[in-house]
Parts: structure tokens; C-alpha cells; sequence
């Protein structure tokens, strides 16, 4: 009881301290009086009864203060004392106080932003109930994981009964589907997918309801829209229910609309609209529903809460090894069935992940540096105020306390800086996914603040302990003689402030280098020789589009396409072309010729073209390209790219020769070679390709791409070709026109995000290593301004003051660089795809040393500068 | 007063409180300096007292509930505030005082053992 009532006391003499305190000087006051009374009455002279009543007492200030510690809360007093005070000396510095203050948001706005980010991309669960208990079920054939065929989904979804439920979805086919009826022909990203796919997930409709497997039963013509083309196609409005869409030619009705945030079981993905599997046949031009040889699907089950995964795995891999007719593997070693956790979905955004986690690290690394900066300055305010810190130990305060008030400063400024580090984050994170060109919804704000103030604890303790520390563990003697100081002073001190330059120098460097490296790796991708003219070629996109016409509209298409484009004026050569470089689409096909060795498929092209293909792409090296006389019933042709003539003909001349789209060459299906192309690059990261051209007029493909070469500028054609292909279809959907050159720079998102924000760190680095050793230096320096006046008196020259003091830079450079540059090579390996093209990484190396050698030497030349016009008389003056 | 005896103890921890509470038990009540008076005077200048500590130990004492005070006159006409012990500050005394004669009687022993 009496703790509490004592707590009670306390808080109560915390809300009221005058009252209290007022009490105790009445009291001090009378017991002195009656002291000194006593005294008197002793016989004691009125003159020293005072004095003498006061050593009786004991010191006033200790009662006092002992007397507040218990008077109130003390710590909270403390603290809000503390944080007045060091509000005051901000204030007083607001030089230093805004430069820390915007360094600190600066580096944990960046830091809280890359999380932001990488924690949806790498660690969010989905947002459906009990994520964990999802699994993916995966057929594996000699470690890679192999889509699911239809029929060995149902026959498996059927007969099981390991897992509460599972449901199957598309993984590619619609992704960019066709909507019709609502303006222009646009693109719609649709999803397939069985009939538990909602009640497997647990979702329930915002508006609506969802699908269900009676819908998938009867093949019902309905779709569930996401909340996000609710908004774009429909303005959020109630009337959105009810309506139709057209898909790819086929007629739903939207039941229901999807809750906020559901972007499906796949990362990196946002459906559109969802759609019952057993539309499938409807919407593609082959059916996919009873064919083994089409592996196509994903497949996520919900493990029932009483049967534990191991035991759910060997049950369904049983049940695999009974259906594998169900499904197609290719030969090789027999396949098992596998569960895969997948409370985060199907990820696609793994790719994505690494280039975060080098961002993430490269932020840590800003902030460390960053955080040395901030140390140095404190340790240099901290030497500022030995004497002020000398004459307050003298006076009695404690150590402890007055690292605590030290800290309370640094603390402010993290609060501060950490505070603005919130707001920087939310605009940093969107910038980013922009950036990066990917779709990502971002957990909400209030989930940065953990991240953001655990950052901003950590910072406080990496710059604020040290000179805390360091500033309290001064010699109360030596610092009340301030001269001394200016000699001697606190070593320690100094080579703290060393040892942070050198991590900030080294830092830098490191994070300099990378961003070379990486800044060279765009460059490389972007610059390097294609095999063609990006920049003089115009690309028209014609999103592929697979519905039961299709082939029959390309064909009817085809040839007046091709005259009508080539009659533009403008227009120097227009070519139509499937599946070509940076189509996009790729149709890969294993080749060989009569007594050669063959190529596997995954590695090699067909490339589908009309003529004027070679005079707009790949140039012929030898024979010829293909022409108008390569049509439908003339004899079979095929141009090879080089490396595939090499490949399949080693030095023989190819032309003349028969390949065919087989592994063992198949003289009923054999290709007449006619000329050899030179190589081309297929995407930016790809090297020369194993491609092989044949006519578009024999083969049937549907037209992807159309490129032109133009007598003017390019670009000035977009209008009249777009207006060209609508008279000729108005149902067709165009894409993209642009140049080549802005397709493949479209490709390289990724690697232009690393390069800017690398670049930009790598720059702020530069900036802060700047004022770490201008500060360090320029410190030195004044400290010694009486030994160079000293020496400046008794004849230095000008030029040995500078060498004196640039002297102190050298060494720390040095030491920097060798750490430094070390880091930078293992760095650079660490990066490992992220870079491309880069053979030996020294030269970047070397230049991204002379920079910081360059900028390091400017900062250290600025201050030596300043000894060197010292004015001896002033200097020694000072002293 | 007289600084130079050599033979004056430090207040040993946590008995202070006691000789506070011991002195208002048999006084009623007294101002601080009264009571500080008092323990030097029972101690006849056998313990080192800063006077002044007196009243950081009196707050402690109020606030849990042992003591009460109140303002009233002096002696000599001063305005002084005069300390009273509680019931449960007589509860507390008997407890303490019971607590510290074992104490004494226990470290008594021992040293008596070791001689």
C-alpha cells in the first residue's frame, strides 16, 4: 500500500512542483535561523553563527536536489529538462541542427522508403486469411518446377483429401487479353481459374459475390473484377454489377467486385478480371481442358489444419505417381510432387528482389556514413565544449548525467530527422515502384514507423554514444585551463574523429565504385552493338492476340498491310515481322541440318518475316533475304542468323544446305538455307543469337511487330501508320509505336532504376565524405592555429603550413583508399548479374578512387588554405 | 560543532528513518530542525550528521504515509513546519525497530564468535 500511496505522493509533487519546493526553502530557511540562534545563544559572534549554521547543515544544493529526486518523477523531469536544454542548444546552432536534422531524413527516409518496398516484394504475406496454411504444389523434374496440366489438376483436385482444397490458375495465356466495347480495343490482364479458387483463398466479394465451382461446372460466362479496374473502368460505381465485358470475343457478366488490396495469389501481378476455368476453350483458340501436352496452370492448395504438411506431400505425391500419364514431362529422370510454402503467393518479384537488397544496402551504408558525419560533428562540438563540460563536473554534476543530457541531444535530432524520414519514405517508396515500372501496393504508412524509429535508435547510438562518451572524459583540471587544451587537448578524441573518417572515405568509395559499376552496366546494355539501328527504326507492337479468327484475319491481313504501309510516303522500307528481337515473344525451336549436331530449343529462335525484313533489321552477309516469291506453296526457305550458320554448318557455306525444326533432321519438313543475317541481339542481355528466319507467308504466324525505316525522321510516322492499320482493321489493337531504341530502353527499367539511385547515393556519399573531412580537418586546424602561428612566427613558409596540413589528408586517404578499395572488389562480385559486360572492374575502380581522391583532397585544401594565411600575430594573440 | 572528532560514524543506510520516526514517537510533534537536533543530541556527537538530509528523509516518510506535517510556530515565533508520526508510522516504527535489534543481536553474536 504505501508504494502506491508514495507513487501517489510523487505524482502528485510532479504536477505541482513549485508548492512543494517552496515548502522546502521555508524550511531551509527557519532551520538556519534557529541554528544560528543556537550558536549565538552559545556565545558564538553573531558573524560567524551564520557560516557556521550553514557547515551544520551540510550543502544546500545536495538537499535540494535529493529533495526533487524525491519529490516528483525525476526521470521525466529529467528528460523534459534535458530535451528543453537541448532544444535551446539546436536552436542556438541552427546551422548544425538543420544539417543534421536533413542528413538524418535524408538517410532514414531512403532507408525506410527501400524497406517499404522490399518488405512488399520479400516478406508481406498475401492478404487472405491464415496465409501460412497455402501451399504450392509443384511437379519437380530434376530440381526445376514444372507447370500443371489440366486434367491431372482435376483428376488430383478430385481424389484428394489431404488438403482442405486447392484450385488452379493461368499463369500466362491472358495476361493481355483484348477488351472490346469500351473505346478503343485496350489491353485487360485476365486470370483463369477453377472453382475454389476464391473459397480456397478465403475471399469474399466487396459488392457481388464471387465465383464459385457450380459456376466453373456449368462453364458460366461471369467474371469478378478487381477493385482497381473497378475504379478505372467504372468510377466505383454500384452499376458496374450486371454488366458485360468482351474478352477476347467472348461475353461476361460481372457478378461481383473483389475487396481492396486482393491482387490475386501472385506477387507482382494485378488481375483485372477473373474468369471460371472452364471458359478456357472459349477465350484461346486450342482447348487446353483435356490436353496432357499443355502445361500451363499453378496450383495452390490450403493444408487442412489437422494433417501436417510432410504427411500432405506424401499423400498428393502418391497421388501424382498414379495420374503422370495426366501430364506431359519432358525425358529425363521421373518427376515428384513437392510443397512449397506460399503465404506470399506465387512470387514473380523475386528478381526484383536483389536489386532491392543491394539498395537496401547501399541506404544502410549512406546512413552509416552519414551517422560518421554526424559523430564527427558532435565530437567537434563536444571539444568546443570542454571547457563549458570542465566547469559543470567542477560544479559537481555527475558523468552519467550529463552523457544522458548529451544523448538527449543526439535523440532529439534522430526524432526529428525521423519524423521527416516518414514523409520522405511514402513519396520515396511510390517514386521507386515507379521507377522500376513494377505493380506493387504498399503496406500502409503506419507500418513504416516501427522500421523508421528502430532506424532512427540505431543512428542515435552509432553517432551520439561515442562523443558522449568522449566529451565527459575530459580532465576537469586540464579543461579549466582552456590554453592547454589548444596543445594537447583529448587525443583519444582525435583518433576517434580519424577512425570515422576513414570508415566515411571507405564507404564511399565503396558505394562510389558500385555505382560505376553499375552506371557502366547501363551504359554496356543500352550502347552496346545490337546488330541493327535502334534509333532509325520504327517498331510498331500488334499485341498478340490468339482467338478462333485469329489466323484467319492475320492472313487476310498480311499483304494488303504490307502495301498499303509500304506505299506511305515517308515510308523507306516497312517489314512485318512474328517473334523477333525485342518482339517481346519469343517462338523457340529446337534446329539441325543433315549430319550435324542439333540445337537444343531453349537457346534458339524463329523469327517469322515478310520481305524487307533484311533492310530494316539483320543486313544479309551472304545469298539472299526473303522475298515476295517466298509464299504459301513455293518451296520452304529459311535464312540463317550467323551464329546458327556456324552452329549447324561450322565453316562450310550454308547456303544451299537444308536444316529443319527438329532434333534429328527431317528431310519431310527441311528448310531451303538461302542466305546467312548478320547476328543480332535478341534482348539487351542476350548474347549474339541462334536465330533462324523463315517467311511469314509459309509459316502462318500472326504478325507481332511491324518495323520501318523512313526517309525522314522515324517518329513522324506514327500518326499515318496507326491510322493505315485502323482503316485496314478497326478491330485490331495497336500497341506501342516507337523506336527501337525507346523499346529497348523500356526493357532496361530495371537497370536504369540501379543505375540513377546508385548514382545519386553514390553522389550524396561524395557530398557527406566532402564535409566529414572538411569538418575533421578543418577541426585540426584550428586547434593548432597557435602552433602554426608559432611556427609561421619563426619562418615556415606559406607552402610547408599547406603541405603540413594536407600531409594529415594523405594519410587518411591513403588508409581510406586501401579499405576501401578491398570493399569495392568483394562488392563488386557481390553484385554479380546485376552488372553486365564490365570484364575488369579496376578501371572503375581507379576512377571512382581519384574522385574521392579529388574531392577529398578539396576538402582537406580549403581548411590548410586557411592556416597558411594565418596571420601569426592574430594567431598567437588568440592563444 | 565540532569537525575534528575523529571517532563520528556515517548515518548507516536505512536507519535514519528509524531514528525519525523514534524521535517523533516520543516527542510529538517537531520541526526538522528540532529533530536533527534530537538525534545528535541522543547520539552526543557520535554521528556525522548533515543536517540537511534530515528533510529529503522526512518527504520520504510523508509520502508513504508514516508521518503527516503541518505548518505551525516555533518556539522562538517562527513559522516551521512540525512533523507528527501516524498510526501506520507506529506500526512501521514497532516493525523496524524489532527488525533492527535482531539485526544488532545477530552481527553482535558473530563478531562476539570471531573474537
Amino acid at each position: 500500500m504505501s508504494v502506491l500511496r508514495a507513487a501517489f505522493a510523487r505524482l502528485r509533487g510532479f504536477l505541482r512542483p513549485r508548492q512543494t519546493d517552496a515548502r522546502l526553502e521555508e524550511e531551509i530557511a527557519s532551520h538556519l535561523e534557529m541554528l544560528a540562534a543556537e550558536f549565538r545563544a552559545r556565545g558564538m559572534p553573531p558573524e560567524e553563527a551564520i557560516p557556521a549554521a550553514r557547515r551544520a547543515f551540510g550543502g544546500v544544493a545536495q538537499v535540494r536536489e535529493e529533495w526533487r529526486r524525491r519529490r516528483g518523477l525525476p526521470w521525466v523531469e529529467t528528460l523534459a529538462q534535458d530535451t528543453a536544454y537541448a532544444l535551446r542548444q539546436l536552436r542556438q546552432n541552427f546551422g548544425f541542427a538543420a544539417a543534421a536534422i536533413l542528413t538524418l531524413a535524408l538517410g532514414i527516409g531512403a532507408n525506410t522508403a527501400i524497406y517499404q518496398v522490399l518488405y512488399a516484394v520479400a516478406v508481406r504475406p498475401l492478404p487472405v486469411p491464415q496465409p501460412q496454411q497455402l501451399v504450392e504444389l509443384q511437379i519437380v523434374q530434376s530440381g526445376k518446377p514444372q507447370h500443371f496440366s489440366y486434367p491431372l489438376f482435376r483428376e488430383m483436385a478430385a481424389r484428394q483429401n489431404a488438403l482442405e482444397g486447392m484450385f488452379a490458375v493461368s499463369e500466362f495465356p491472358l495476361r493481355d487479353a483484348t477488351l472490346r466495347g469500351r473505346g478503343l480495343p485496350q489491353s485487360v490482364h485476365g486470370a483463369l481459374v477453377t472453382g475454389d479458387y476464391f473459397r480456397v483463398l478465403g475471399i469474399t466479394a466487396r459488392a457481388g459475390r464471387v465465383l464459385t465451382a457450380e459456376d466453373d461446372r456449368q462453364s458460366a460466362a461471369l467474371a469478378v473484377i478487381s477493385d482497381r479496374f473497378w475504379e478505372a473502368e467504372f468510377d466505383r460505381g454500384a452499376a458496374a454489377l450486371g454488366q458485360t465485358l468482351d474478352i477476347n470475343q467472348v461475353v461476361v457478366t460481372i457478378v461481383g467486385i473483389a475487396p481492396p488490396g486482393f491482387f490475386g495469389e501472385t506477387l507482382g501481378q494485378t488481375p483485372d478480371v477473373w474468369m471460371p476455368m472452364s471458359l478456357q476453350p472459349r477465350l484461346m483458340p486450342a482447348d487446353y481442358l483435356n490436353a496432357p501436352y499443355f502445361t500451363w496452370l499453378a496450383v495452390i492448395g490450403r493444408l487442412r489444419p489437422d494433417v501436417p504438411a510432410r504427411q500432405a506431400q506424401a499423400a498428393l505425391d502418391a497421388l501424382y505417381r498414379q495420374n503422370t500419364s495426366l501430364t506431359i514431362t519432358t525425358a529425363g529422370p521421373p518427376a515428384h510432387l513437392e510443397l512449397h510454402p506460399a503465404s506470399r503467393g506465387i512470387d514473380e518479384l523475386r528478381q526484383f528482389a536483389d536489386p532491392l537488397y543491394v539498395l537496401m544496402a547501399t541506404v544502410g551504408l549512406v546512413l552509416l556514413i552519414a551517422a560518421c558525419n554526424l559523430a564527427n560533428l558532435l565530437l567537434s562540438r563536444a571539444s568546443a565544449r570542454t571547457h563549458e563540460i570542465g566547469v559543470r563536473l567542477a560544479l559537481g554534476a555527475g558523468r552519467g548525467r550529463l552523457v544522458r543530457q548529451l544523448l538527449t541531444e543526439s535523440c532529439v535530432l534522430s526524432a526529428i530527422g525521423g519524423a521527416l524520414a516518414l514523409l520522405l519514405a511514402r513519396w520515396g517508396s511510390r517514386a521507386l515502384i515507379a521507377l522500376a515500372g513494377q505493380q506493387i501496393s504498399l503496406p500502409p504508412a503506419f507500418a513504416a514507423v516501427g522500421f523508421t524509429a528502430a532506424a532512427a535508435i540505431a543512428v542515435t547510438c552509432l553517432f551520439g554514444i561515442a562523443p558522449a562518451l568522449a566529451a565527459v572524459r575530459v580532465d576537469v583540471h586540464t579543461a579549466l585551463q582552456a590554453s592547454r587544451a589548444r596543445f594537447g587537448g583529448a587525443p583519444r578524441r582525435h583518433v576517434l574523429g580519424r577512425a570515422l573518417v576513414v570508415a566515411q572515405v571507405s564507404i564511399s568509395l565503396l558505394l562510389v565504385s558500385a555505382a560505376g559499376l553499375l552506371v557502366r552496366t547501363l551504359w554496356n546494355l543500352r550502347f552496346q552493338d545490337f546488330g541493327f539501328e535502334p534509333d532509325k527504326i520504327l517498331q510498331v507492337s500488334l499485341p498478340l492476340e490468339i482467338g478462333r479468327d485469329t489466323m484467319r484475319r492475320w492472313n487476310a491481313l498480311r499483304d494488303p498491310l504490307y502495301q498499303r504501309l509500304n506505299a506511305l510516303t515517308g515510308v523507306r522500307i516497312a517489314a512485318l515481322s512474328s517473334c523477333g528481337p525485342f518482339s517481346g515473344l519469343q517462338h523457340t525451336s529446337p534446329f539441325s541440318a543433315p549430319g550435324g549436331p542439333f540445337q537444343e530449343s531453349d537457346a534458339s529462335r524463329m523469327v517469322h518475316v515478310s520481305p524487307g525484313y533484311f533492310q530494316t533489321m539483320a543486313r544479309i552477309v551472304t545469298g539472299r533475304g526473303i522475298t515476295a516469291e517466298d509464299r504459301d506453296g513455293a518451296p520452304l526457305v529459311a535464312v540463317l542468323s550467323q551464329t546458327a550458320a556456324r552452329r549447324l554448318f561450322g565453316a562450310q557455306d550454308p547456303v544451299g544446305g537444308f536444316v529443319s525444326g527438329s532434333r534429328t533432321f527431317d528431310a519431310a519438313h527441311q528448310l531451303l538455307v538461302v542466305g546467312v543475317a548478320h547476328d543480332v541481339h535478341f534482348t539487351p542481355r542476350d548474347p549474339y543469337g541462334f536465330m533462324v528466319y523463315v517467311p511469314l507467308a509459309q509459316s502462318q504466324a500472326p504478325i507481332t511487330d511491324i518495323e520501318l525505316r523512313a526517309t525522314g525522321d522515324p517518329a513522324r510516322l506514327a500518326a499515318a501508320v496507326r491510322t493505315t492499320i485502323q482503316s485496314l482493321d478497326p478491330r485490331l489493337r495497336i500497341g506501342e509505336i516507337r523506336l527501337l531504341r525507346d523499346t529497348i530502353d523500356a526493357g532496361l527499367t530495371q537497370e536504369k532504376m540501379m543505375a540513377w539511385l546508385s548514382a545519386a547515393f553514390g553522389a550524396l556519399a561524395l557530398l557527406l565524405t566532402f564535409v566529414g573531412v572538411y569538418g575533421v580537418i578543418g577541426y585540426t586546424v584550428a586547434r593548432r592555429t597557435q602552433e602554426i602561428g608559432i611556427r609561421l612566427a619563426l619562418g615556415a613558409r606559406r607552402g610547408q603550413i599547406t603541405a603540413l596540413v594536407l600531409k594529415n589528408v594523405g594519410l587518411l586517404l591513403g588508409v581510406s583508399l586501401l579499405v576501401g578499395g578491398a570493399a569495392s572488389l568483394a562488392a563488386g562480385r557481390a553484385l554479380g548479374n546485376l552488372v553486365f559486360g564490365i570484364g575488369n572492374p579496376g578501371g572503375t575502380l581507379a576512377v571512382a578512387a581519384l574522385s574521392i581522391a579529388a574531392v577529398a583532397a578539396l576538402a582537406g585544401w580549403l581548411p590548410a588554405r586557411r592556416a597558411a594565411r594565418l596571420n601569426p600575430l592574430d594567431s598567437l594573440r588568440e592563444g | 560543532m565540532d569537525n575534528t572528532n575523529e571517532s563520528r560514524t556515517e548515518v548507516p543506510y536505512g536507519t535514519l528513518d528509524l531514528m525519525v520516526l523514534k524521535t517523533l514517537d516520543t516527542l510529538g510533534p517537531l520541526h526538522g530542525y528540532g529533530i536533527a537536533r534530537r538525534i545528535e543530541q541522543v547520539s552526543q556527537g557520535g554521528l556525522a550528521l548533515n543536517q540537511g538530509t534530515i528533510y529529503p528523509a522526512l518527504l520520504r516518510l510523508e509520502q508513504r504515509g508514516w508521518i503527516k506535517s503541518g505548518w505551525g510556530t516555533s518556539e522562538n515565533n517562527r513559522r516551521a513546519r512540525f512533523y507528527s508520526i501516524s498510526p501506520a508510522g507506529r506500526k512501521q516504527l514497532a516493525a523496524e525497530a524489532e527488525n533492527w535489534s535482531r539485526t544488532v543481536a545477530i552481527v553482535n553474536r558473530l563478531l562476539e564468535g570471531e573474537s
